[in-house]
């Protein structure tokens, strides 16, 4: 740390001289509080600057002053919001268990993929570890920057704990790149003193249509289900792929005209005209003050979000329970998914480091302990299948009104159908948005908003229509 | 007679109702960014359906919702932004005048060419360079200082094509005369060229410092908490669980205030015709 930075000085003050500027140089760089930059930048300040591809083999003299099969004693991991939260959990536990130390450093969800991904694609300067969303996958394996952490996955023998959905995203051509953490089993979360006021039976209901009709028991004004018009997507994306639909095909054509996209797209709009939405921007602290009053009365998401309803209107608590999602006829699957993350590796930071990154990885997600532990504190529902066998998921949750929320979701998981998510899964989300925006204020009907949102998507990506 | 006076009469309320509506267009968003920075959240977002044209008195409560925020520290950024918008604008202004003059008053060797090489490089956009120049600013162990985005854009293609064109306007006739009662090439720039081009370097100092100001992508990768500038600093309150628009707007209005002062001080030096009359050709 001390070398790299003299290192550095020296080259600040040639570059001051030169500017001619040497005046302003006490606002120059600052220390660096964190260990892994002087890991990572140091590593590329110095002779082996260019190990962009793979810095498997280099041996910085880093701040571990190790390599081969060696563990660095300390590494980076980058997140966001509560899963750094829950990271940071983790924290002094393994440190005592393992005696590694890992830093969490908290960032903004975009500023962190976007910093995360050019320093990935520049080869220097990333931290070991960084949480990435299923949906991203693709994105970031395209990249190549991401360790294919798959042989060490085999040696720990840890694949088969974790549900199977979670997989298809994370490996490409053999190659494993993340270690899954977490998914977000779907509910249909409402307020239940609203529901007993106005006489709903939201117990017994099985389908959309039972759905509909108790919502249609509301008075005007009060809403049992929100289509956020930024978010158009989120909603069919959860519907859809509870009939098991996919937005590709095997040979990769755009299929989000299909007959199960074409369902989706018909059910969101019947329940708009049956006047049982609202449309408020989701995520917006009206959002929020709107359930807390109860005039939404239903929130369609992932199980991690029982979390954040708990942290931002924790006045409502008790006042709150869950259904499985209606589904589309009598007996049809009522399992699917919002949401997840993983954690990965960059390829570029030393072999000791990966080691140590990757032992934590599995110190952290490929243990029931843990899992429970980041479940408990923060509603991150563990994809790691041994955890459901915990009593944690049959106690009764004080915000659900004492239901046990953790079981309907353990039972939901393992059903869920998979999905796939490509680079071309940014503009699917465009088309959807602007169509169904068009759709909803009935300039278009559901068979053209499908329609025209894949002739969109496989306009701008050149693939193919099925 | 009367037709022509008509006509110009028409035209000029057309000139007119055209730059109203152009200012309107300009000041509306500024106007709602302050409005929206003092009321509650609900206030704002639900404005489709009662619009809130004037200030409420939630600003303290929204600033210091965003002074609680974590990982983000907003005075610290505006701190930052400042200063290396200062410093880039002041360095750029020095090269840029110092190229400029160069290109436009002196002869030398691969002159156009290199002229033209340096023109190109503004259809690089700076998405493109974000990669390379991180590589090469980690490679200078600049990473995390200000100085990683201050230096890579200091010789300002923009700025060195300016001011050339600008330079160009001085009379051959006015150095010459300087070279003749002694004064060294240096002086011809600082003495000369410089004070007359007050107003060019005043416009120039606006475009250079928003340059700078609102440079995102590059801060963001190359940066860290603390060092953050206003852009990213921002974009920080964009939450994985929800959008702190409450706070966003407050931190919108209490960056445009440096700006602000910016204009202010440089609009007095938008003065033109110092040149007038200073030779006789």
């Amino acid at each position: 740390m001390t070398d790299s930075n003299r290192r550095l000085d020296r080259r600040r003050i040639l570059q001051l001289s030169a500017a001619g500027l040497a005046g302003l140089a006490g606002c120059g760089t600052g220390s660096q509080p964190a260990t892994d930059s002087s890991g990572s930048d140091g590593g590329s300040g110095g002779s082996g600057s260019s190990d962009g591809g793979s810095g498997g083999s280099s041996t910085e003299t880093s701040a571990d002053g190790s390599s081969g099969s060696q563990m660095a004693s300390s590494v980076t991991a980058w997140s966001w919001d509560v899963a750094a939260k829950s990271l940071d959990l983790i924290d002094d536990p393994y440190e005592e268990a393992n005696g590694g130390d890992v830093t969490v450093e908290q960032f903004g969800r975009s500023n962190m993929k976007d910093k995360f991904k050019s320093r990935i694609l520049s080869g220097s300067g990333a931290p070991a570890i960084a949480t990435m969303e299923s949906v991203d996958a693709a994105a970031w394996v395209d990249t190549g920057g991401l360790r294919d952490i798959g042989p060490w996955i085999e040696d720990a023998g840890v694949k088969d704990g974790f549900v199977s959905g979670k997989w298809g995203p994370l490996t490409k051509d053999g190659a494993t790149y993340a270690l899954p953490w977490d998914l977000g089993p779907v509910g249909m979360f409402y307020r239940n003193d609203v529901a007993d006021e106005h006489g709903l039976d939201l117990e017994s209901v099985e389908t959309w249509d039972q759905f509909i009709t108790e919502g249609e028991k509301l008075p005007d004004g009060t809403a049992l289900m929100n289509l956020p018009p930024n978010d158009y997507d989120g909603i069919w994306r959860m519907m859809f792929r509870q009939l098991g639909g996919l937005p590709f095909t095997d040979s990769g054509a755009v299929n989000i005209h299909s007959e199960k996209s074409l369902q989706v797209a018909r059910q969101m709009k019947r329940a708009h005209d049956a006047g049982i939405t609202s449309s408020v921007a989701s995520w917006s602290s009206e959002w929020f003050n709107r359930f807390a009053e109860g005039s939404i009365a239903g929130l369609y998401g992932g199980a991690w979000i029982e979390g954040t309803l708990k942290a931002e209107i924790g006045d409502t608590s008790g006042k709150w329970r869950v259904m499985k999602p209606p589904a589309y006829e009598s007996g049809g699957n009522r399992a699917t998914n919002w949401g997840g993350s993983n954690l990965v590796i960059a390829d570029q930071v030393s072999d000791a480091k990966a080691r140590r990154a990757f032992d934590y990885m599995q110190y952290a997600l490929a243990n029931e302990e843990m899992q429970l532990k980041m479940y408990r504190e923060y509603g991150l529902f563990p994809a790691y299948k041994p955890a459901y066998e915990s009593d944690a998921f049959d106690q009764g949750s004080e915000f659900l009104g004492g239901q046990a929320a953790g079981r309907m979701f353990a039972e939901i998981a393992p059903n869920i159908p998979s999905y796939t998510y490509t680079t071309d899964t940014p503009e699917i989300t465009k088309a959807i948005n602007s169509e169904f925006k068009k759709m909803i204020s009935g300039d278009l009907s559901p068979k053209e908003a499908v329609d025209s949102a894949a002739n969109q998507v496989a306009e701008r990506t050149g693939r193919e229509l099925a | 007679m009367r037709k022509q006076t008509r006509d110009e009469a028409i035209w000029r309320f057309l000139g007119y109702t055209f730059v109203l509506l152009v200012t309107l267009l300009m000041v509306v968003p500024i106007y709602w960014i302050i409005v929206a920075s003092t009321l509650p959240e609900q206030a704002f977002l639900s404005a489709g359906t009662d619009i809130q044209l004037f200030p409420g008195s939630n600003f303290f409560a929204n600033l210091e919702a965003l002074q609680a925020r974590e990982s983000v520290d907003f005075i610290q950024s505006i701190w930052n932004s400042v200063f290396i918008a200062i410093v880039y604008t002041l360095l750029s202004l020095v090269l840029c005048s110092m190229g400029g003059f160069a290109f436009a008053k002196y002869e030398f060797r691969f002159k156009e060419p290199i002229f033209y090489a340096i023109l190109a490089t503004l259809t690089l956009p700076i998405q493109l360079l974000v990669i390379p120049l991180f590589l090469l600013i980690s490679q200078m162990g600049l990473t995390n200082s200000y100085w990683a985005i201050i230096l890579p854009w200091a010789a300002n293609p923009l700025g060195i094509f300016l001011m050339r064109q600008n330079m160009k306007q001085i009379p051959d006739a006015l150095l010459e005369s300087a070279r003749i009662d002694g004064a060294t090439e240096f002086q011809l720039y600082y003495r000369i060229a410089l004070p007359t081009m007050k107003s060019s370097l005043a416009a120039l100092a606006i475009v250079l410092f928003l340059f700078q100001w609102n440079l995102f992508l590059f801060p963001l990768v190359v940066l860290n908490q603390g060092k953050y500038t206003i852009p990213v600093a921002i974009n920080e309150l964009v939450g994985a669980q929800r959008v702190y628009y409450d706070q966003i707007m407050v931190a919108a209005a209490l960056s445009i205030i440096p700006l602000f002062l910016v204009f202010l001080f440089l609009q007095r030096h938008f003065v033109s015709g110092i040149l007038a009359g200073s030779v006789k050709e």
